[in-house]
């Protein structure tokens, strides 16, 4: 049947309504926080800002209690209400969802504290330029699975996960070429071991929100697409819409 | 928040699935209703309904009040035969034999296809007799043989332990619990192929309801169940099977756990997840 995306809101309980409307609502808030971690995160490494790297290490910790929290409230939910169809899968997203957020979270602080490394080992250039390139790619898929949320927008999270593989693609050309730096000259080898991690962890944030956008399919759809090729996520999304670009078939599932 | 999120006006409307059509191909099927139609004099309150009661299986009929989901249930048995100014077209077909031919003896449908009510409706005699009354009907004399019965069919009903000291005293003596499980204990004891439970556990207490969900389910490999509730939880615990209907309509008839995760039609999501219709 077709999802309605305010659905939640009519229920004869006027208290469920707002016990997922509130669910929903920390969801977003967690998501508002994460993507202000990750922003942080990169914007410290790549200005060599350890303050701003302290900051985005202690928003974790906001982070980390949000977590608890919405599932806490999902456990409460599910006790109290037994929801059912679009409820149960709501509820069931939001519980997978905020886990991912959370390691979101805690890549970002990843990110932090190498960017403090960084600082205090002195500049190296090397390596920034992916950075740079991989760091706005991931913080764009990060604002737009959270838009996607926001809008039970399951076309948005196709093309979301669709992105994740331009991520890995660039992560894996970025490997190539440091490798080779670190063959030219065995001196960079720590620095540009320490650019890795933080490629590495931007590579996993990719990943994170690929699955939040799988996450958001199962709500929106009923049809769980973890595990599966992005042509049968395609399917199952053009399934559900009729506005997705049908011509499009140059994914590759690598 | 709510107004917020509606300025992002993204068509969800938009959505569409197919309707997925119950593949029942691996099923045995006991019942077949074909378009049946029911009116109580000029009201019609059954409007063509079509669908597949599985063998050994337990199927659910939820819906609102004024459905039409008991009154499906009592044609399986023909219980609105007894109804003044009740009219039905169409048919249904028992093991393929319609039980609206003419030549249908009633009583001997009712034999196959036993019915449990809302209330406990034990006789006003011992729980042995309440047991062996449906087989002195069919004629059954020996004594050992409707022994063997009783207790066949009490222990069927998960109720053997519990009277077995007891069976001669009076059946109203027992707690409501047991009084609809000593009720299930007669209608089984006649064979039948089909049990009808028409709200078995709504005037129950919560152990009770969860002694007679375990008991539908242990009798389903013996039984073809059909259940009606109220209570879609318990739809969902006991079934494998449920049908929503509404306002005389099947909307909906599915396995179990698509139904109750990812229902096809709107009314259904509407009326299982507690929303104004």
């Amino acid at each position: 049947m077709e999802y309605e995306k305010d659905g939640y809101s009519t229920h004869i309980s006027q208290q469920f309504n707002e016990d997922l409307e509130q669910i929903r609502t920390e969801l977003l808030t967690m998501g508002g926080l994460v993507e202000r971690q990750v922003q942080d995160s990169i914007e410290a490494l790549l200005n060599g800002d350890s303050d701003l790297a302290e900051r985005s290490l202690r928003g974790d910790k906001q982070t980390n209690d949000m977590e608890l929290m919405i599932d806490d409230h999902c456990t409460r939910i599910i006790a109290r209400r037994q929801p059912a169809a679009s409820d149960l899968r709501m509820i069931m997203s939001i519980s997978r969802a905020v886990v991912d957020l959370e390691r979101i979270g805690d890549e970002a602080s990843r990110i932090s504290r190498q960017a403090i490394e960084l600082v205090k080992g002195g500049e190296s250039p090397r390596g920034y330029q992916e950075i740079r390139h991989i760091g706005s790619l991931v913080r764009i898929m990060v604002r737009d699975v959270l838009t996607a949320f926001a809008r039970s927008d399951i076309n948005l999270a196709y093309q979301v996960a669709k992105q994740d593989k331009a991520v890995d693609q660039e992560y894996r050309s970025a490997m190539r070429s440091l490798a080779t730096y670190m063959m030219e000259d065995p001196r960079s080898i720590s620095s540009v071991l320490n650019v890795i991690w933080v490629l590495r962890s931007l590579e996993r944030i990719g990943d994170h929100v690929c699955n939040l956008a799988e996450h958001l399919v199962y709500l929106v759809s009923g049809t769980d697409v973890r595990h599966q090729s992005l042509q049968e996520m395609r399917r199952t999304v053009n399934e559900g819409t009729d506005t997705s670009d049908e011509g499009d078939d140059t994914d590759t599932d690598a | 928040m709510t107004s917020n999120m509606k300025s992002h006006a993204i068509d969800i409307s938009s959505l569409k699935r197919d309707p997925r059509v119950l593949n029942m191909d691996d099923e045995e099927i006991t019942l077949r209703v074909n378009d049946l139609r029911l009116s109580y004099g000029d009201k019609e309150a059954l409007h063509g309904i079509n669908m597949q009661i599985p063998k050994n299986r337990v199927t659910a009929f939820i819906g609102p009040s004024g459905c039409g989901k008991s009154t499906l249930l009592r044609c399986f048995n023909r219980m609105n035969d007894l109804v003044d100014g009740c009219r039905i077209d169409g048919e249904i077909l028992l093991d393929d034999n319609n039980i609206y031919g003419r030549s249908v003896d009633v009583a001997e449908l009712r034999r196959r296809v036993g019915m449990v009510f809302q209330k406990p409706n034990p006789f006003p005699k011992s729980i042995y007799e309440n047991v062996a009354y449906g087989l002195r009907i069919q004629g059954l004399k020996k004594k050992r043989l409707i022994d063997d019965t009783v207790e066949w069919a009490l222990r069927s009903a998960a109720l053997w332990d519990e009277v077995k000291d007891r069976l001669h005293e009076s059946a109203l003596g027992m707690s409501g619990g047991q009084q609809q499980r000593l009720v299930i204990a007669r209608t089984i004891a006649v064979k039948p192929e089909v049990l009808l439970l028409d709200e078995p556990a709504s005037a129950l207490d919560p152990i009770s309801t969860l002694k007679i969900e375990e008991l539908i389910h242990a009798l389903k490999k013996d039984f073809t169940i059909a259940i009606v509730t109220h209570n879609m939880q318990q739809a969902a615990r006991v079934s494998d099977y449920t049908a929503f209907m509404y306002m005389g309509d099947l909307i909906e008839f599915g396995v179990t756990d698509t139904l109750f995760t990812n229902p096809v039609q709107k009314q259904t999501e509407d009326y299982i997840t507690g929303r104004y219709g």
